[in-house]
C-alpha cells in the first residue's frame, strides 16, 4: 500500500518536475536551454549520494546485528546508487558537448564520479560472486562501508583539484547564486528524483524479501 | 546561444529510458517470485524422541 501511494507521488512529482523544468522556470542566461539538462542531472547525484549514504547505513547495522533487513536495504540501496549515478554520468556527458565541447574528459569531478560508479557495481558484483548469505552479507558490508570514503572525494573534487567542472552551487558553503525561479525547479525535481527513489527501494526491498522466501 | 533542444531531448529520453526499464524488470521479477509456487517446507512425521 505505501509502496503504491509512492509510486503515484512519484509519477506526480516528475510531471511535476517536467511542467517547472520546461514551464516555469526561464532559460539560463549564458546557455540558454541546454542547462535545463541540470533538473535531471543534480537531482540525480543527490538521489545517488542519499542511496549510497543508505549503503553505509545498512552496511553498519548489519554488521552490528546481523539482521537480514539491513542487508537487503544496503543492497537495494546500492543498485539503485548505481542506475542514479549512471544517470548522471549520461546526462553529465551529453550536457558537456555543448557547454565544454567535448562528451568526456579526465576532469577530477567526472573521474571521481566514474569511479564511484564502479566501486558500487564491484559492490553488486562482489554480492553476486557469495552464494552463503551470511557471508555475502558480511563481505559486502564492509565494502558498503569503505566505498563510503569516495563520496566526499566526488563531492569536494572540484575544490581540492582544478577542474572544468563548476564549483557546487546548492551544496556550496556560500548562499547559492541560482536565480529563485530555477531554485525552485531544482527542488521540485529533487524532491520527485527523492520519492521515485524510496518508490524503487520499497519495490527492491520487497523483491529481496520474495527472493529469500 | 543556440537552443541545443537534440541535446536536452536526449539526455530525458535516455534517463527515461533507464529508469522506465528499471521499473519494468522489478516488475516482471515481482510478478515472477509472486508466481512461484513456494518451496515445501519439510514437515517431520514422526515426533523426535529423547532416548
Amino acid at each position: 500500500m505505501i509502496t503504491r501511494v509512492l509510486g503515484w507521488l512519484a509519477a506526480l512529482g516528475l510531471l511535476a518536475g517536467l511542467a517547472a523544468g520546461f514551464g516555469y522556470a526561464p532559460p539560463e542566461a549564458v546557455q540558454g536551454n541546454v542547462q535545463r539538462i541540470m533538473y535531471l542531472h543534480v537531482p540525480s547525484i543527490l538521489t545517488a549520494y542519499l542511496a549510497f549514504g543508505l549503503v553505509l547505513i545498512g552496511s553498519i547495522a548489519y554488521l552490528a546485528t546481523r539482521r537480514p533487513r539491513w542487508d537487503r536495504l544496503a543492497s537495494a540501496s546500492a543498485e539503485l546508487g548505481v542506475l542514479f549515478t549512471a544517470v548522471t554520468i549520461v546526462s553529465g556527458s551529453i550536457w558537456g558537448k555543448p557547454t565544454w565541447g567535448t562528451w568526456w574528459t579526465w576532469d577530477a569531478r567526472l573521474t571521481s564520479t566514474a569511479i564511484l560508479l564502479l566501486v558500487y557495481v564491484g559492490y553488486l558484483m562482489l554480492r553476486g560472486l557469495v552464494d552463503d548469505r551470511e557471508a555475502r552479507g558480511r563481505y559486502a558490508a564492509v565494502v558498503g562501508i569503505l566505498a563510503t570514503v569516495n563520496i566526499p572525494i566526488v563531492h569536494f573534487s572540484v575544490k581540492w583539484w582544478r577542474a572544468l567542472h563548476q564549483p557546487s552551487t546548492i551544496l556550496g558553503p556560500e548562499p547559492s547564486p541560482i536565480d529563485p525561479a530555477i531554485g525552485l525547479a531544482l527542488f521540485v525535481n529533487w524532491l520527485a528524483f527523492t520519492l521515485l527513489f524510496a518508490y524503487f527501494l520499497s519495490r527492491r526491498i520487497e523483491i529481496a524479501r520474495l527472493e529469500e522466501s | 546561444m543556440p537552443a541545443n533542444w537534440g541535446y536536452v531531448i536526449a539526455a530525458y529520453g535516455i534517463a527515461a529510458v533507464a529508469l522506465f526499464g528499471y521499473w519494468r524488470h522489478l516488475a516482471r521479477r515481482a510478478r515472477a517470485l509472486t508466481a512461484r509456487p513456494r518451496a515445501a517446507v519439510p514437515q517431520r512425521t514422526t515426533p523426535r524422541t529423547t532416548s
